[in-house]
């Protein structure tokens, strides 16, 4: 029984890896910030790609709706794959082939790079979802008022979307900060290549436990976030029928 | 009142898929007249209004706007290409059934935004400008409160003073009572009694009749997407020409 403890539990391997383990999670949280914040943003920009009028920018609304489908659909460990193993290659220019920005070594960028597009494309159908959901008539009040496709999209549907995903953008970054843990096939020295040298050479995992207990401390209470947020939202959402109104 | 009409619309029709709601529409209205539309449900005049304003573009038919075409000609794209929108939109303002405020800004902040953004005012020219609106249709105290906070009827006046912020030359109401408790009915249509008074053109979509017969200076009575007879509001309600609006009329005041 003790062995079977000690394997996953070992307090005293804990302690004595303890700094290395909260590096590699550090550099996890670096990747999943900056990822984050990126996907974010190029998501947004996706869906409002998506949403554009008119025949003349067909062509860009039909180019978003592909790009989210395709990264929607193919694994997060190929794109990683296929940047780290071609981007070196390319005829481009030595920043771009090994990105060594802010002092962060190549695969770290690599990282940032395929979880961007990735969760860019899941990140935009969110927001699609959030669009989707303000009423067309807070379009057709703006419309009428003069402004045009732009101010609405910026001033009246984006705040009201926005808001009504923000807990699943929050969902969808607790899955990339996870996902951030596949950017060890490319040597990045984040929290699980670090606990995986650590089980290799000691025979055992309690480094790896370590790690994921790092996980928990801070995906547990975002997860509480959200459903707060999902609990809030409904609030709102049950108060919004007027007062007064039949 | 002759003269120029202000607002005149020539053979309008639009059809949804197969359904044909406005089968050839003709309209002209004189600087500072109220005409009241009448009609069943169905029959064409909410969208009649969205067409007026190009929510809904018209697949065929004019509109002309203080003297000028408002369709970019017989080879302009179909939909909102093919019209001035946007010099139509700032010159019409329109009200809605379900008021539309923009649940994210204060009263004051739906009043200001298409000022700012569409017009080009200054926030301090476009708040005075809000603030005595608001006050005008009894909200001066109210100016801060989001629409969630508001009545139905409070929520419906930001949404004219909105639309008048604006500076139209026209002013189109879409039932814009029918969402609201009856008791809050009144101080919607005060409002609106008001603009006429002081000689704003406007066409109302009502099924109030009292108002009609009261505020409006002619009632167009429409059913299958065509006018079907027009005329002053007395004429048209004690004594219309038509079979259908008897019969409309007939059901109507049964209530």
């Amino acid at each position: 029984m003790n062995e079977i403890l000690d394997q996953y539990f070992d307090v005293g391997l804990m302690a004595d890896n303890f700094d290395a383990v909260l590096e590699g999670f550090w550099i996890t949280v670096q990747l999943s910030v900056i990822a984050g914040v990126l996907a974010l943003l190029w998501g947004l920009l996706l869906a409002v790609m998506r949403q554009l009028p008119g025949r003349p920018l067909l062509p860009v609304r039909l180019a978003s709706v592909a790009y989210i489908d395709v990264f929607r659909g193919v694994p997060l460990l190929i794109v990683i794959l296929l940047i780290s193993g071609s981007l070196p290659f390319l005829p481009l220019p030595e920043a771009l082939r090994i990105p060594r920005w802010f002092g962060k070594p190549d695969p770290f960028w690599y990282g940032v790079m395929a979880l961007t597009i990735t969760y860019g494309a899941y990140m935009a159908e969110v927001y699609r979802a959030g669009i989707e959901a303000v009423p067309a008539g807070q379009t057709e009040a703006a419309r009428s008022l003069g402004m045009s496709h732009g101010q609405t999209m910026r001033h009246i549907v984006l705040p009201q979307a926005v808001r009504k995903v923000f807990a699943p953008l929050l969902n969808d970054f607790i899955a990339l900060m996870k996902d951030t843990t596949l950017v060890s096939v490319i040597a990045l020295n984040e929290v699980a290549l670090v606990g995986r040298d650590i089980q290799s050479s000691d025979f055992n995992s309690s480094a790896l436990t370590l790690g994921a207990l790092m996980f928990l401390a801070v995906t547990l209470p975002l997860a509480r976030l959200v459903d707060r947020l999902i609990t809030r939202e409904r609030g709102r959402f049950s108060r919004t029928s007027p007062r007064g109104a039949a | 009142m002759a003269g120029e009409p202000i607002l005149q619309i020539e053979d309008i029709h639009k059809r949804f898929g197969d359904l044909e709601v406005l089968r050839g529409v003709d309209l002209a209205v004189e600087k500072g007249e109220v005409v009241c539309v009448l009609g069943p449900s169905g029959s064409g005049k909410s969208t009649l209004l969205r067409c007026i304003n190009l929510l809904e573009p018209p697949e065929k038919g004019q509109i002309y706007l203080e003297g000028r075409d408002v369709c970019k000609g017989a080879d302009a794209p179909s939909g909102e290409a093919g019209w001035h929108a946007d010099f139509l939109r700032q010159r019409i303002g329109i009200v809605f059934q379900q008021f539309n405020l923009f649940p994210h800004r204060s009263a004051l902040g739906n009043v200001t935004l298409a000022q700012e953004k569409a017009l080009g005012r200054s926030k301090a020219e476009a708040e005075e400008k809000a603030c005595s609106l608001l006050a005008r249709v009894g909200l001066g105290d109210k100016v801060d409160e989001y629409p969630e906070r508001l009545s139905g009827g409070q929520q419906q006046r930001v949404a004219i003073a909105r639309a008048l912020a604006m500076d139209p030359s026209v002013m189109l109401f879409d039932e814009v009572t029918s969402a609201l408790d009856p008791e809050l009915v009144k101080e919607v249509l005060d409002a609106i009694r008001e603009l006429a008074d002081e000689g704003m053109t406007m066409i109302v979509v009502t099924h109030e009749l009292g108002f009609a017969r009261e505020v409006g200076d002619r009632i167009v009575f429409m059913d299958e997407g065509r006018i079907v007879e027009e005329g002053p509001p007395a004429q048209i309600l004690d004594s219309p020409r038509e079979e259908r609006t008897k019969r409309f009329l007939g059901l109507v005041l049964e209530r």
